[in-house]
Parts: structure tokens; sequence; C-alpha cells
């Protein structure tokens, strides 16, 4: 495995991990579906686009609504939420594509354009390459409740894992409902384990929930550290940030390395530079149960809001 | 180190007069003169000339640490930070992480004087003008397309020598716009623009997305394209293109209060049934909210 973040599908059935592990698709803690659970948060629905089954590389749509409880200083859905559901959808479509194959996201590439959102959004995901070794697809993130105004498009590159690695099977084509909302919600930090603090680094506990089925931590959960990690360095680094409501990640790259299997996990911040009221944050997260081990590289542009 | 044969001597590479050292087994310094042939609408150097720096610092990185294999750009991010303030840019790039089927190098850009040391302000070094990364796929060692020969003493230094640019790099390139609004840009495929698989170049591409990104966004707000500057690249390169003329069309997707906007543009390869080779995400800032004023 070349990467750092597989993707249980949703309503798979998993019999074997990529390193030989028996997972036999039910997830360690009965009250935890490790499947789902990270993408349930964000009560991620996905569904296959017509036509696209036969044929060529699946396409699939998704829809998250913006609960009250995930929106962040931009008004709309916190940009780490934003990159769950975008990692989530891509990640589910890559693998779709190379059955009986799966994958791994070894890149994530997003720019957001508009923080503010209405919701709920609706999300695309089609497969650009299909190679023997990898698979890119990109994705657009438009606002329902907005007319359809633009939100985000990124690109995900996944890694193809051994064929023998696995046995996913999914009915198609694949449809899964919008999750319920909630009960008592918990906010994002809360519900991602990332400990209160300020400065540079900012720290993860890897609790049982936060792992896939493959027993490592999700990709969304990388993606909502580096969001929280790099905005609490730029409001300690830059006087004057976020004068008026905060700071929010816009235009992220997240190269997963390597997966996080031991943790606690460190994002360690560089702010790189600042003009204009947008900060440029270099972000190395890193295993610390794990040798300390680069697990992902990358940077975050956070904007004042 | 050399690769056989390229670039040839008429060449966009040797035209930048870069200048590049092998520093150990995984890191390189790649330099090239800040001139107004590179200037972008800021003041500062266009991204692409900066993606087109990085792309060879990785690429020298990637062809010793991968040897006898061979490599192909998988992908590609780079945004500004702050304005050059020296004679010269230099990106120095250094393995991130070597897999079993990819690469990944990360590259800061910097300021340096002629002699190749950091250039002070106020006796301070000022924050870098870029910082980039990238995933290189590795190729198996079959047919490599060039040889690359490789030194067991290190430091290595080379150049790529060849006469200067005379006008403005894109220019040179005989980059045309067709449609501005609609972000569609042609570049044709020659030997002067090619990578070591005799398909446009990386860094070319780079350029090609960045004038396309700034005409489209630039248009969306009653500019044209030198009204914008490019920030941000995330180019994703999904195939080569051989044939040409290469041409881009642009998606834009919102432009928020201060001008700042993105577009997704879209490369393809018309002299091969419009082939996409590339997408690239691009986000540009009005010239009078940025920044890179040259020093």
């Amino acid at each position: 495995m070349t990467g750092a973040s597989p993707h249980g599908g949703p309503g798979s059935r998993t019999t074997v991990g990529p390193d030989g592990e028996v997972v036999d698709g039910a997830p360690t803690d009965p009250a935890v579906d490790r499947r789902r659970h990270v993408s349930d948060y964000f009560r991620l629905e996905r569904w296959e686009l017509p036509g696209t089954v036969a044929d060529g590389p699946p396409a699939i749509a998704g829809r998250t609504p913006v609960d009250a409880h995930l929106r962040g200083p931009g008004g709309g859905l916190r940009t780490g939420g934003l990159l769950t559901s975008i990692d989530s959808l891509g990640g589910f479509t890559s693998g779709l594509a190379v059955l009986p194959r799966w994958i791994v996201t070894t890149s994530l590439m997003a720019t957001v354009s508009e923080l503010s959102h209405v919701g709920p959004l609706r999300l695309r995901a089609d497969v650009l390459r299909r190679g023997r070794n990898s698979v890119v697809t990109s994705l657009d993130v438009v606002d329902e409740g907005a007319g359809d105004r633009h939100v985000a498009a990124a690109t995900l590159t996944c890694a193809v894992l051994d064929p023998d690695a696995m046995t996913l099977e999914f009915e198609r084509p694949f449809v899964l409902a919008m999750p319920e909302p909630q009960i008592d919600p918990v906010p994002p930090d809360e519900f991602f384990c990332i400990e209160p603090g300020e400065g540079a680094v900012t720290r993860l506990r890897l609790e049982d929930q936060l792992r896939n089925p493959w027993g490592i931590l999700h990709g969304g959960a990388v993606a909502m550290l580096a969001d929280e990690a790099a905005c609490r360095a730029t409001l300690t680094a830059v006087p004057g940030a976020g004068p008026e409501h905060g700071v929010a990640a816009t235009d992220v790259v997240l190269h997963y390395l390597r997966p996080v299997k031991v943790g606690p996990v460190e994002a360690r911040c560089t702010v790189l530079g600042t003009r204009a009221g947008r900060t440029s944050v270099r972000v190395a997260i890193h295993d610390v149960g794990s040798d300390d081990r680069l697990v992902t590289l990358g940077s975050v542009t956070v904007l004042d809001v | 180190m050399s690769f056989t044969g390229y670039p040839p001597p008429v060449h966009l590479l040797a035209d930048l007069g870069m200048e590049a050292v092998l520093t150990t087994h995984t890191t390189a310094r790649v330099r090239t003169r800040v001139t107004p042939q590179v200037a972008s609408p800021g003041g500062g150097v266009r991204i692409g000339v900066l993606a087109t720096l990085v792309d060879v610092v990785g690429g020298a990185i990637a062809a010793r640490v991968l040897h006898p294999d061979w490599l192909a750009t998988a992908d590609l991010a780079i945004e500004l930070v702050g304005p050059p303030v020296g004679p010269w840019v230099e990106a120095r790039g250094s393995v991130v992480r070597r897999g079993r089927t990819t690469l990944v190098i990360e590259a800061l850009v910097v300021s340096v004087d002629a002699d190749g040391g950091d250039v002070t302000v106020d006796g301070r070094v000022p924050e870098p003008v870029a910082w980039a990364s990238m995933t290189f796929a590795v190729l198996p060692a079959k047919e490599p397309s060039v040889a690359a020969e490789l030194s067991a003493d290190l430091p290595v230094h080379w150049g790529f020598r060849g006469g200067a640019l005379d006008g403005p790099v894109l220019d040179a390139l005989l980059v045309t716009v067709l449609d501005g609004p609609a972000g569609r840009v042609s570049v044709p495929v020659r030997p002067y623009v090619h990578n070591s698989f005799g398909a446009l170049q990386g860094g070319v591409i780079a350029l090609l997305a960045e004038a396309a990104g700034a005409e489209s966004l630039g248009a969306a707000q009653g500019r044209d394209g030198s009204g914008m500057v490019v920030t941000d690249l995330q180019i994703a390169y999904l195939a080569l293109g051989r044939v040409g003329p290469v041409v881009s069309s642009a998606r834009v997707l919102a432009t928020g209060p201060d001008g700042r906007a993105g577009a997704v543009v879209e490369l393809r390869d018309t002299g091969a049934d419009g082939r996409l080779t590339t997408v690239v995400n691009v986000t540009a800032e009005p010239t009078d909210v940025v920044v890179g004023v040259a020093g």
C-alpha cells in the first residue's frame, strides 16, 4: 500500500484487509460502523448516475446538508468537512472504477471558491483517468440552496491496491440514502478528537471510531486536522488575522504518504507568508506513536473571513 | 547529470538559462534569472515559470533517485507566497517519500543573489516566493526515452545554456489567445517545448494553464488577462500532449468580493482527437490586490 487513506465502501462486504488481516466487513465496536462512520457524520448521501454503470468508469453524485454544528467561520460547511465529503465520494468513485481491485488516496488538491453556504451541497465525482496503478477523479461541489452556486473543485488521485488484498461487493447502481440527523450532534473538533489548543502544533487522538475498516485513520480526519491546524497556526502567528469572524481554509493540497496506524497524530505547521488577508501554511502531519513518521504533507491557504 | 540529447540547444529551458546543482542524492537546487521576459502582470515572476523551475528540480531529483527507472510527473501544485526580492529565484527540492510506484517531492522557491546566497532584507531572510509539491509516477526501466548519466560524486552542477528570451515567455512559446472569456488558449507542440518524451513539457503546460486562467477570470471581471495574477496552480497530468496544438478551455467557478477567483482549466490535444491531457485548478487575484512586485 503506497498511500494512507483507503476507503471502505458503504454497503460493502469486506473480507480481507490490505495487510492481510481479516476484517469481515464488521466493525470491532458494534456501536461504530467503520465503513460509514465518518461520512455519516456529515450525512453524505450517494447515488450512482444513470448510464455510467455498464461501460466505462462510474460517476457518482452526493449530497450533504450543512447542519448548524458543522458551519465554520465562513458561514458554510467547514472546509475540513467539505474535504472529508470530497475524499469519501471521490475515493468511493475511484474504487468502483477499478473493481474488483480497490484504491487508496494518495493526493487531494482542492480549491474552495465559496465559504458561505445555504445548503445542501451537491457533489459530483467523475473519473478522469483510470490507469493500471492509479485513478484520477475530478470533483465538483455546488450549493443547491443557492441556485447551484459553485463551492469547490477538487482532484483526487488514488493508487490501485493489490487485487488479492480484499473482496468488495456492491449492488449496482449504487444508492445510499442520507443518514438521519444526529439527535445530539457534537462539534467537529470533538467528533474528530482534535485536542483544544493554539499555536503551530495541533494534536488528534486516534480513537477507534476514526479508523476505517482497515484500522487506520480516515483520510477525511486527516483533512479536518490539516484545516484546523492551519487555521490555529495562522491565528497565532499572524497579527490581526481574522479580524472580523476568524479565518477559514480555502486552497488545500494534501499528499497522503503513509497510513496512520498508532497515534496520537500531530499536525506541525509552518506559516510561509501572508499577504492581503491570505496566509500560506505548510502542514506536516506525523504519527507520533509510529516513530513519529511523516504521514501527510501539504499546504493550506487560510483566508480572513 | 545530463540527459542525452535533452533538452536540445534551442529549447525553452535553455532560453530560461536555468542553472542546477544536485546537492545530495535526494536534494537539488535549480535557479533562473528574474527578468522582464518572465514577469507576471503583478511584477513578480509568472507562476508558470516557477512551476517550470519546480518541475525541473523535481525531475532532476527523481531521475537520480529512481535510476534506472524513469518518471513522469503525475501532479504538481504550486502557490505564490511572497514577491521575489533578488536577481534570481531558486527552487530547492527534496524527497518527501519514495514509494513503489510514486515519488513525492517538495520544493521551496526562494530569492537568491548572483552567488546563490540567500537574499536578505533589513538583515532578515524574506518569506519564500512560492511553495510547491509534486508526485512522480515511476516508470519501470524497459526502454527509457533518455539515458541518465549519473555521477557518483556530489554536488553535480549543470546548466541549460541557450539564447536568452528576447520577448515575453508566452510569445516565445507561440501562445495564442483564441477566446479569452472561454479561456481558449493554444500552444503548438514542437521541439522547443518538448519534454524528454517528445511531448509538451510540464512547465509549459503550467504556463498555458496560467494564461487560460488569467484570461477567463479577467474577462469575468471586465479585465483582460493582464489584469490578473495567478497565485495557485493545482495540476493533474493525465496524458501526454504529443501532437498539438494543445488548446485550453476554462470554467470560471466564482469570484469573491476582493476579486479573488477560481477556474478549472482543461487542456486537450487537438491533434489527437481532442484527448484530455491535463486538468488544472487555477486561482487568481486582480493585480491591484496582489503581491509580487519585484525588488
